[in-house]
């Protein structure tokens, strides 16, 4: 076998043609990460989360040339400031849109676990911007309380960060649509219930050796097996084709997808609790904005009312900014553990731990990593230790089926010993 | 390749001394713009500090519970046993915390919004030094149940929170440049002489006192490194803000036409190009990226080694990341012939692997 790493191809690999590699190696094109089955899942969820925040991004790109105009209009600086802040969720929102699409690059030889790390500090990008806007925030507001109170129109600061307010509900509506959805269950569910059994069609056909999970596809795979084949990188083709066929076949992959559906039931119910961390970035963006701007409202409704009392308008931007970073702290904790390759939250290793040692061979573990390259993709890798006289290969086989079965770990690099 | 070793190796118990002296100067090493090839393999989970903190011997029941009062109590600990760049950052702190808090209240008692901005910016800057404070102090903690890594990698996110910071202040620099250079504004900047004078003056300190880290590639050994090189690009990039400002008012006050705006650009092209190298190599161990002191050639040769041994059939998934500067960790697949012992190609794979400098190693065996 002659060593090739070709430039393009993801991991460094020596290729062959290995008969029965299907479960432990993946010899396959594009398992730069995780295994064939989940990338259509992947960039099925990744397409509609860009979609989402696209059409977030053209909203607000149009309510800010509004403002904007309106602002050079009324020759008001504050509708001008507020325009800014648009500006600056249209920045977030181009971060995590960024983010989502790196996220899909195929892995290269330095890159040998794929880009999916990108999303992660995409989203610690977004946070330090919500930081830093909360800061200029409070920074405003003292300048309006030591600019004193003839120079600040209370009314006008009212009208404007209603406004605002307006906006960011809607786009918070937008981008928090599928929340509880997961993969869009509710509202695309042809397409989702049909990518999903596209993505079991397609991993049949990845490990063509031996592996068949969808036995109901052979109709319609036949016939689409030729475009499958090179539609792995573009998901929005992919997308496209399943929705141009007819009616008939709707019905028949709706109906059966309910199979491999109670199959991977377990990771159902996970993909519904962690949505896209870039979209949810973009989301506690928008929500941020929405607290902000009600807190400004209060103060502009204040100093429009009394407008000695300047001193509420800071105390109000104060709290509201507070609450605001109180809302990232959850999402920047799940951003720092993904990055200081912890052991993720929902997996305990104790027990893993345990249950490998209760095997029989298996006399010790350890050096036992678990660590997620991004929010549900989770590696592992450790060392066991068997008993002289045990056959490592059929130990092997145990440990990797009992943590895939148990734990859900697909990516798992076990070094036995004896 | 003794046996004893190669047993040891396999167990991931590397029996270094980690001899490293841990007080670089750089200023005496040779050039750093080539690739590094790691000399010195710190053993895995050795740590070569002198001084511990109590933070090590925390029950692991605290899970996940970071509490201030103790970072604040080994922070003083570390402070008075000596760690020199902690004690010079904590020095720094303090001085940028009274200067600021003296501007802030003679900003608000006279009426200067100029001041008043000038000290909020500076808090932020603060701020980031705190974390990076915090994180020195922090990232001493031995590895746990839920950080099976131990915490190094805080030190890489401090140094790329630092970074992103700096690219930031570029940023908004720049935009203050247009901004001046649309409204053609420059009233504001001559009351502020005094503060920019002594903000120069406090980060000048700051760039003495990280000397050692006086420059811009830098090629990193250990965790330690990024963290203080990002301290003192912020320390320089404030500097340089500073003496910006400063010789924009002295352009004025003799009548060079946009100054302000000549100024404040150059200084945000400036702090970008510093602080750009800083935020790639940190971004790219935050990204898994291979280790980039060690060239892709060296890798497909090991590749190539071991494919040449007769009883491995394939060899695949050969992944390498680094933990922090200095510590790789890798993976690695084989499929080896059916009833090969795998003992001797263990140890000759973990041995070639040792010699590139990486650390962590485990490969997974299968029988074809």
């Amino acid at each position: 076998m002659e060593a090739q790493s070709s430039q393009h191809s993801q991991v460094i690999e020596i290729s062959g043609d290995s008969p029965d590699g299907g479960r432990k190696i993946c010899g396959e094109a594009p398992c730069g990460f995780a295994d064939a089955g989940s990338i259509s899942k992947d960039s099925e969820e990744r397409s509609t989360s860009m979609r989402k925040l696209l059409m977030a991004v053209i909203l607000c790109v149009i309510f800010m040339t509004v403002e904007v105009v309106g602002g050079i209009k009324a020759n008001s600086l504050a509708i001008l400031t507020d325009a800014a802040h648009l500006l600056s969720d249209v920045a977030a929102f181009a971060i995590s849109l960024f983010s989502l699409w790196a996220a899909g690059w195929e892995a290269t030889p330095r890159q040998s676990y794929g880009f999916f790390r990108i999303e992660i500090l995409g989203a610690l990008v977004s946070i330090q911007l919500i930081w830093l806007l909360a800061g200029i925030l409070v920074y405003e507001a003292i300048d309006r309380i030591i600019a004193g109170p003839k120079n600040v129109d209370g009314f006008l600061m009212f009208l404007v960060s209603a406004f605002g307010l307006a906006v960011n509900i809607i786009m918070a509506l937008l981008l928090g649509h599928d929340h509880g959805h997961g993969h869009g269950h509710g509202h695309d569910s042809h397409g989702h219930g049909h990518g999903h059994g596209h993505g079991h069609s397609h991993d049949s056909h990845g490990h063509s050796h031996g592996i068949s999970v969808s036995t109901h596809h052979d109709a319609k795979h036949t016939k689409d097996e030729h475009h499958h084949t090179h539609d792995d990188h573009e998901h929005h083709h992919d997308e496209k084709h399943e929705h141009t066929h007819d009616d008939q076949e709707h019905h028949h992959a709706h109906k059966e997808v309910t199979e491999p559906l109670l199959g991977e039931s377990k990771d159902g119910t996970k993909k519904r609790k962690q949505w896209n961390i870039n979209v949810q970035g973009a989301y506690l963006h928008v929500l941020g904005d929405s607290i902000q701007s009600v807190g400004v409202m209060i103060g502009g409704a204040v100093i429009w009312y009394e407008p000695r009392w300047q001193i509420v308008d800071l105390i109000c931007t104060l709290i509201f900014s507070v609450i605001v970073l109180v809302t990232t702290i959850n999402m920047l904790r799940n951003i720092l553990e993904v990055l200081m390759e912890s052991t993720p939250r929902e997996i305990d290793a104790t027990k893993l731990e345990r249950g490998l040692l209760d095997m029989e061979d298996v006399v010790a573990v350890h050096e036992l990593h678990i660590w997620a390259i991004t929010v549900g993709k989770v590696l592992l890798a450790c060392h066991v230790k068997i008993r002289r006289e045990a056959d490592a290969d059929m130990v092997l086989d145990k440990v990797i089926d009992y943590i895939k079965r148990v734990y859900n770990i697909s990516h798992v690099t076990i070094q036995i010993e004896r | 390749m003794e046996a004893r070793d190669s047993l040891s190796s396999i167990n991931g118990d590397f029996g270094f001394a980690g001899a490293t002296d841990r007080r670089f100067a750089f200023s005496r090493q040779s050039s750093f713009q080539q690739p590094h090839t790691p000399i010195d393999i710190p053993a895995h989970g050795h740590h070569h500090h002198l001084y511990w903190s109590a933070l090590d011997d925390k029950p692991s029941a605290l899970r996940r519970t970071s509490s201030l009062s103790s970072f604040g109590f080994s922070v003083f600990r570390n402070v008075r046993s000596g760690h020199r760049y902690m004690k010079r950052l904590f020095l720094m702190i303090s001085l940028n915390v009274a200067y600021s808090t003296a501007e802030l209240l003679i900003g608000l008692f006279t009426g200067r919004v100029g001041l008043v901005s000038d000290a909020v910016h500076l808090t932020f800057g603060c701020g980031l030094l705190t974390f990076s404070l915090f994180v020195m102090a922090a990232s001493r903690k031995k590895a746990d149940r839920e950080y099976t890594y131990g915490y190094k990698r805080l030190e890489v996110l401090s140094a790329f929170t630092n970074a992103l910071f700096l690219l930031f202040m570029s940023f908004s620099l720049a935009v203050e440049a247009l901004h001046a250079f649309i409204q053609d504004e420059s009233e504001h900047k001559h009351y502020l002489i005094v503060s920019a004078v002594t903000n120069l003056f406090v980060n000048l300190i700051g760039v003495w006192f990280f000397r050692n880290y006086a420059r811009i590639n830098l090629a990193y050994r250990n965790a330690e490194d990024m963290n203080h090189h990002s301290v003192f690009l912020h320390v320089l990039a404030d500097s340089i803000r500073s003496a910006g400002l400063i010789l924009a008012s002295w352009l004025l006050s003799i009548g060079v036409q946009n100054a302000e705006v000549l100024c404040l650009g150059l200084v945000s092209v400036a702090v970008f190009m510093l602080v750009l190298p800083l935020f790639r190599a940190s971004g790219g161990i935050l990204l898994q990226m291979a280790p980039p002191s060690i060239p892709t050639t060296a890798f497909n040769k090991c590749l190539r080694q071991i494919s040449a041994l007769e009883d491995v059939v394939e060899v695949s998934q050969a992944r390498f990341w680094e933990l922090v500067p200095g510590h790789v960790v890798g993976s690695l697949t084989l499929q080896v012939k059916k009833g090969t012992n795998d003992r001797p190609i263990l140890e000759f794979v973990h041995g070639l692997y040792h010699d590139l400098g990486v650390q962590d190693l485990t490969v997974q065996t299968d029988e074809a």
